[in-house]
């Protein structure tokens, strides 16, 4: 029990790294010929993946998984506002520049 | 403790959102100013903070099962992550300031100081914290598996915030 | 006409310094964002033509306001003294209320009485020159802005005491409420540096975000500390629960409950 406990905790671990290192590929396939543009593809994927890593870290590290849930459906619901707060201020944003 | 992180986590998505409506205004000199930044040392910050995050979740799940001893190398290890965390983010201060990115240079650089900086005394406080889980799990009289996890519920915190500044800061177009 | 209980309470002391403490902030809140309108803050970038115009059109909300500060202003001192008590009524050490009394009682000068010496002092005084005027609104704001670490230290204390606390004076999660405020505090400091945009005085990050928080920071401890004074038995073990409304529980164990 308490091994595959920790092998679930690494998988996790594992996963969360990998999604990190995608990173460098998607800063890689944006650039234009080695300079930085702008890209809303870019930026609404990137926080949508942090996004989803926060939400691996509450399901899996955090334990939101075995808890009560309402706890489940809290965090979630604050995952979704901050989603909608985050990429709802860099539309506004460029809307408005 | 899930009051903080909820809470906390509002707050600092206003601070995101607050970055991202500047950022939409004037994208060219964000961008401009957002490639001094290394993003290998921003991947390489987030696994080792992620990978203290892991080493907290089987501290507690050690404290669990009554295997004090394992819980508590898991307790140090996890300080010892966030100390290479906390080593890489001074080497990347210290080394934008020489190249002349500070504070008060760009607009870029005020968010990017910022909220680091706030992030790093959030950091600066886990560490404090994780002493106490070590005096907890330490003491035969103290453990309380309940403060335990609240401990480790504080570090996931700092974790997640960093996740989504590492992406907000360093990869966002 | 039957007299309220509460006159006859020995809680009558309690009530009345809470009844300040509500008071207070509401003339607070009255005197800086109505009267004398220094709250939202003006404009940092302003040059010497500005800030002349600005204190011409505040002279006399300024003058009026501030005489009520400069009369009431002390009633400030109730807040903290129920603080002080919460923290005198927890299981922990005193060290922890004395040191919350001298930090706010010392962050009190810059945080809350500069603002309104140096604004008074613009105000009273048009015929001064430009730069001086200039100088005491940059004093005024930034005093006040600036300096709010202060109150980082005494949220810290006042955390802390909650969470070792053993009498259940205040519910864990005002804990860490505290430590939220005490984080949004410190984002003030970069005012210092700007005077246009996100940090600057009147900034969304460093007065927006920070005033938000400090409002729910507030009416949170107001709320709490009256609750307090309810279930106050004035005894030196965990404070007791108030009573249920509506008794769901046998009386017995109502009693047991309430002894243990």
């Amino acid at each position: 029990m308490f091994s595959t406990l920790n092998k679930r905790l690494l998988v996790v671990w594992v996963v969360l790294s990998a999604i990190t290192v995608a990173y460098l590929w998607i800063d890689h396939s944006a650039d234009d010929n080695g300079a930085a543009r702008a890209s809303t593809a870019v930026t609404l994927s990137a926080i949508l993946l942090a996004l989803v890593k926060v939400r691996i870290i509450m399901r899996e590290f955090m334990e939101v998984r075995d808890a009560p849930r309402r706890l489940c459906w809290l965090t979630d619901l604050w995952v979704a506002l901050m989603a909608v707060g985050l990429i709802g201020m860099y539309l506004v944003g460029k809307a408005a520049a | 403790m899930w009051f903080f992180v909820l809470f906390e986590s509002m707050i600092f998505t206003a601070y995101f959102g607050v970055y991202l409506y500047h950022r939409g205004q004037h994208e060219t000199a964000f961008l401009a100013a957002q490639s001094h930044l290394d993003l290998g040392l921003g991947v390489l910050d987030t696994i080792a903070l992620l990978a203290s995050s892991w080493a907290v979740a089987r501290s507690v799940q050690a404290a669990r099962s009554g295997r004090y001893d394992a819980a508590r190398r898991d307790a140090l290890l996890t300080a010892g992550f966030g100390g290479v965390f906390a080593v890489l983010k001074v080497v990347e201060w210290v080394h934008q300031v020489h190249a002349g990115n500070t504070f008060t240079s760009q607009e870029f650089f005020q968010f990017y100081f910022f909220l680091t900086a706030i992030h790093f005394i959030h950091l600066l406080i886990g560490f404090v914290v994780i002493g106490v889980l070590v005096r907890q799990l330490s003491g035969v009289e103290r453990r309380n598996q309940e403060t335990v996890e609240t401990c480790a519920t504080y570090w996931h915190t700092v974790d997640f915030l960093w996740v989504l500044i590492f992406a907000l800061v360093y990869v966002v177009r | 006409m039957r007299r309220p209980t509460w006159l006859d309470s020995p809680k009558r002391e309690l009530w009345l310094a809470w009844g300040a403490t509500v008071g207070f902030y509401n003339l607070y809140a009255v005197v800086f964002f109505l009267i004398t309108r220094t709250q939202p803050p003006g404009q940092p970038s302003y040059g010497d033509a500005g800030v002349v115009s600005w204190f011409a059109s505040h002279h006399d909300g300024l003058l009026v306001g501030m005489a009520f500060i400069f009369a009431l202003g002390g009633l400030s001192s109730t807040s903290l003294a129920l603080i002080t008590y919460s923290i005198r009524r927890m299981s922990v050490s005193r060290a922890y209320a004395y040191a919350y009394l001298l930090v706010y009682a010392v962050a009190a000068i810059p945080g809350f009485l500069f603002i309104c010496v140096a604004m008074t002092a613009g105000a009273m005084r048009p015929d001064r020159s430009p730069e001086l005027q200039r100088w005491l609104y940059d004093l005024g704001f930034l005093s006040f802005s600036g300096t709010m670490g202060v109150f980082l230290i005494g949220s810290l204390v006042w955390m802390t005491a909650i969470l070792l606390d053993k009498n259940r004076v205040f519910p864990k999660w005002f804990g860490y409420l505290n430590l939220c405020n005490a984080l949004t505090e410190v984002v003030v400091a970069p005012a210092w540096f700007f005077d246009r945009g996100a940090f600057a005085w009147n900034g969304l990050v460093a007065w927006w975000i920070n005033v938000f928080v400090f409002g729910i920071y507030t009416g949170v401890f107001i709320t709490l500390l009256r609750s307090m004074i309810r279930r106050e038995d004035f005894g030196t073990g965990p404070l007791p629960d108030l009573p249920p409304r509506k008794p769901r529980r046998s009386p017995e164990n109502a009693v047991a409950t309430a002894a243990s």
